[in-house]
């Protein structure tokens, strides 16, 4: 409870930085830049593998009632909705989450941190701004390349590993999510952008000493960043989809 | 010379957890010349330096600068009173991602509407003060110890400040660079002719180049004066620290041996 009031306390500061200091907006496109290539490759591979897995599972269990057909209704359900917000999600929190973590505490441990401020320059308008406003910009990005890279193994292998009629596998998916699914894919991965700056900074903040404090800060923000992502999205879910999930 | 204290800690005191840090410790320093803070490791020297630049504000006392109390100041206020001020830090603390030029040309970008030309003018000016021309575009992970130091001190008087604050500068440094640093500095203090504030526990060449000394012990300022005045207190715990660090084997140290203190 104490660690959840510091955040707070935290995002509260951030944000009256914000509106005192403003936006370095010079640096948002640089960081939006580090962060999207950073974090695309490894979240490529995961959402193929993950796209593969999807149609393979669903093929299983659904070959047994005769409903193969569904595979791509499963595909596009899951994914869109669910798996490809929180996968981008994760991936981008393990990668440009940990760099954020580990950046500011390496500036922290060095003095840099003070020195931001004896120039009389906010550290957490210049740190933590650009950064967040750079992970809100690839965010979207992220989430609809994963969703596309999901579906696309998943048509791959449903079409030619399991042999489904391809035409039927996109009607289904385009049965099984909307426009509207798309929209809401963006609107978790901004919540996620949000969650995974903030948190990876305020790690950086409060690192402690040494390479054990920096070491710590990395291993805290990614593990809360991706829990915290992955416990909100239920309840986005929820609030987004409530009891009308098919 | 000398003016009213541009600096005054008033009873000022500090912990951390159990550890005291700071006990009410009072001290001026005052405008247009070099005090020094010295005092053995851990007794609270960079504590107080922290203080002064609003770092840290004080459990207990007064820290004013230019007349601003820096505990109470708002962040507006705080940031007014440090831009008066230069710093350098222990250990540089120049941005990794930055090179030379862009570390020294980052309060400018800040704080002044200089062109480019300006600043790239400005920048090399004081990179030729500190004895480091042509290193704009040198990345500053390529620097040594005591060239991190001269980019420091390039960045901290870049502004022209009034004060110029030392956290340690000879601390991690071999004898030869720790002495050009010191050189550098009583060549800044003639150049500049402005406030310096050292912290060091290096007595020799802080002897060198202050006016005023201060020392920290125990939590406390338990000396403080002229320099000349200081090198000769009786305190016990003033003689062992400068008999530590200024009597040679052959007898020939000691402060009675540094120019002027004859």
């Amino acid at each position: 409870m104490n660690a959840l009031g510091n955040y707070a306390l935290f995002v509260w500061d951030f944000f009256g930085a914000l509106r005192r200091h403003g936006v370095p907006s010079s640096r948002i496109v640089a960081e939006a830049y580090a962060i999207g290539i950073r974090s695309l490759p490894i979240l490529l591979i995961i959402s193929a593998f993950v796209g593969t897995n999807l149609a393979l599972q669903g093929y299983n269990a659904f070959k047994p009632l005769g409903g193969q057909r569904l595979v791509g209704m499963f595909v596009a359900l899951a994914g869109v909705r669910e798996l490809a917000p929180t996968i981008a999600a994760a991936m981008v929190a393990a990668k440009a989450g940990t760099e954020m973590a580990s950046q500011i505490a390496v500036m922290r441990l060095r003095e840099q941190i003070d020195a931001l401020e004896v120039m009389a320059v906010n550290p957490l308008a210049w740190l933590v701004a650009p950064r967040l406003f750079g992970i809100l910009l690839v965010m979207p990005a992220l989430t609809i390349i994963a969703i596309f890279t999901m579906t696309s193994s998943a048509y791959a292998v449903a079409v030619f590993q399991l042999g489904l009629n391809g035409q039927t596998f996109m009607a289904f998916a385009a049965e099984g999510v909307d426009q509207i699914d798309f929209f809401y894919g963006v609107v978790k991965a901004l919540l996620f952008g949000v969650i995974i700056c903030t948190v990876s900074c305020w790690y950086g903040f409060r690192a402690g000493k040494g390479p054990e404090g920096v070491g710590r800060a990395t291993n805290g923000a990614v593990v809360t960043a991706a829990v915290a992502c992955v416990c909100l999205n239920y309840f986005v879910s929820e609030l987004l989809y409530g009891g009308s999930l098919p | 010379m000398s003016e009213g204290p541009l600096i005054r800690l008033v009873d000022v005191s500090k912990r951390f957890g159990e550890l005291v840090v700071l006990d009410g410790v009072s001290l001026d320093i005052p405008a247009g010349q070099t005090t020094a803070i010295i005092g053995p490791s851990g007794t609270g020297k960079s504590v107080l330096l922290k203080h002064i630049v609003g770092l840290l504000d004080p459990d207990a006392g007064e820290v004013l600068c230019f007349d601003v109390d820096m505990a109470r100041a708002s962040e507006a206020e705080r940031y007014a009173v440090r831009r008066r001020f230069g710093m350098l830090f222990q250990h540089g603390a120049l941005f990794d991602s930055l090179s030379v030029g862009e570390n020294v040309a980052f309060p400018l970008e800040h704080h002044t509407s200089m062109t480019a030309a300006q600043q790239r003018k400005r920048v090399d000016e004081v990179l030729a003060m500190v004895e480091l021309p042509d290193t704009f575009d040198r990345p500053t992970t390529a620097l040594s110890g005591g060239q991190r130091k001269r980019v420091g001190l390039a960045r901290a008087i870049v502004l022209e400040p009034e004060v110029v604050l030392f956290d340690e500068p000879n601390s991690g440094l071999d004898p030869l660079t720790s002495d050009a640093i010191d050189a550098l500095i009583g060549d800044m203090k003639r150049k500049l002719g402005i406030t310096f504030v050292i912290i060091s526990h290096d007595i020799v060449g802080t002897v060198a180049v202050a006016d005023h000394i201060a020392m920290l012990y125990g939590g406390k300022c338990i000396a403080q004066g002229p320099t000349a005045q200081f090198v000769r207190s009786e305190h016990p715990m003033v003689r062992r620290f400068l008999q530590r660090n200024l009597a040679l084997p052959d007898g020939t140290g000691g402060v009675a041996g540094l120019p002027g203190l004859g």
